[in-house]
């Protein structure tokens, strides 16, 4: 095989999972990871990487147009970056201790942690009245909906949701995702935020968050540029596809199909993890 | 006056469509030049923290003096340093932004997540 040969193999693959993650919501930095560790065999570390650089990809380029429509909370974006970002650069320092297993492992509960949060039922959480702390932090918004009027929200567990955040920071510092999953538990389980807010907001926030530990991995020699660079193209014009798609597709049957696949995947990696072949 | 999430939109777009375009320049001219070369999977099957890596790809100097003298690797690392700088300008227009509208809670709260980002990251340049 020649470098041409894999290099295109990498992009159609970082296509394939960049569709995915977007059509299913889970992002594409999720999905590469698997692909490039039980896939190709290639080092989390290396697949960490690239993970990283198709968060950031993926966030800014799809996040743009909830920005636009006014469905991103902003404001409850930035407050929680403290968390995520201090968090992010634990989990970056903390890295250095953990070998492949231990990363297999911890991987692999997030998947699960990701698919049963797929079963969670989506709701606007209507009549929450904010708590004191929030109003002072004017944690409070609206969000346009589907015939274009404008509904307000309140939100309220500040403190509970902030420390949530911090461990998505972690994790993300640790295995280069967003973890979207643990930024949606605590923002729409923990603050009440609508769930389509909950999720705009998280993807809004995974491009700082990722940011914060990027420089440390470039220096450490993670991201490799060989993987980096068509990994970063794949998974992004599978991102742009998938959000196109996702406008005239039904999804659910996908959803559902696809949450059996990352429980088998995580079950493997944390079943690998867990015996140290990695 | 454009409203700010227009402009942060915007930002994030432009940003991410830079950075794709310049690591898609250094992706082709890496194919160029070892397209043709056998491909080694052991390359990319451990990950050691100990052994040095080259400052081409990993330091600020190495990756820009690639760029400037138009090498493969660092035009894909540039690209890559474009993309992490996206979200930290998208943070510095919000503080602006906060500061206009005097609202002094929010200006802070945006000065500490870019002192996070910025002390982070000088410090790893410093190591």
């Amino acid at each position: 095989m020649t470098i041409l040969i894999f290099t295109l193999v990498l992009l159609l693959s970082a296509y394939c999972a960049g569709l995915l993650g977007s059509l299913t919501g889970l992002g594409g930095g999720v999905v590469i990871i698997p692909v490039l560790t039980l896939g190709f065999g290639i080092d989390f570390h290396y697949a960490i990487g690239a993970a990283l650089v198709s968060s950031i990809a993926t966030s800014s380029g799809s996040g743009s147009a909830y920005v636009k429509e006014g469905m991103t909370n902003v404001r409850l974006g930035m407050f929680l970056e403290i968390a995520t970002s201090i968090g992010a650069v634990c989990g970056a320092a903390v890295a250095i201790y953990l070998n492949n297993n231990i990363i297999a492992v911890i991987y692999g509960c997030v998947l699960l942690l990701t698919a049963a949060m797929q079963q969670r039922r989506k709701s606007d959480h209507d009549g929450v009245r904010g708590s004191s702390l929030a109003r002072r932090l004017k944690l409070y918004g609206t969000f346009p909906q589907k015939d274009g009027s404008l509904k307000a929200y309140e939100l309220h567990h500040v403190g509970g949701g902030f420390s949530v955040m911090y461990v998505a920071g972690v994790l993300s510092g640790i295995l280069g995702i967003g973890s979207g999953v643990l930024k949606v538990l605590a923002m729409d389980a923990l603050m009440k935020v609508p769930f389509k807010v909950s999720t705009t907001t998280s993807n809004f926030m995974m491009g700082v968050t990722a940011c914060a530990s990027a420089v440390i991995y470039v220096q450490r020699g993670i991201i490799e540029p060989g993987l980096a660079c068509p990994v970063l193209i794949g998974v992004l014009l599978g991102a742009l596809t998938g959000a196109r798609l996702l406008k005239k597709m039904d999804v659910r049957v996908l959803r559902q199909i696809f949450c059996v696949a990352i429980t088998l995947v995580a079950l493997n990696m944390i079943w690998q993890g867990l015996a140290g072949s990695y | 006056m454009i409203p700010i999430r227009i402009l942060i939109a915007g930002t994030l777009r432009i940003g991410v469509a830079t950075a794709c375009i310049i690591a898609t320049v250094g992706g082709v001219l890496y194919l160029l030049a070892h397209g043709s070369e056998p491909f080694d999977i052991a390359r990319y099957l451990h990950f050691s923290y100990t052994e040095p890596h080259d400052p081409a790809f990993t330091t600020l100097g190495g990756i820009l003096s690639g760029f400037c003298s138009f090498t493969a690797v660092g035009w894909i690392q540039t690209g890559v340093l474009v993309l992490l700088l996206t979200p930290v300008l998208r943070v510095l227009i919000s503080l602006f932004d906060f500061l206009r509208e005097r609202d002094w809670l929010y200006a802070a709260i945006c000065a500490i997540v870019l002192a996070v980002i910025i002390s982070n990251s000088l410090e790893g340049a410093l190591m």
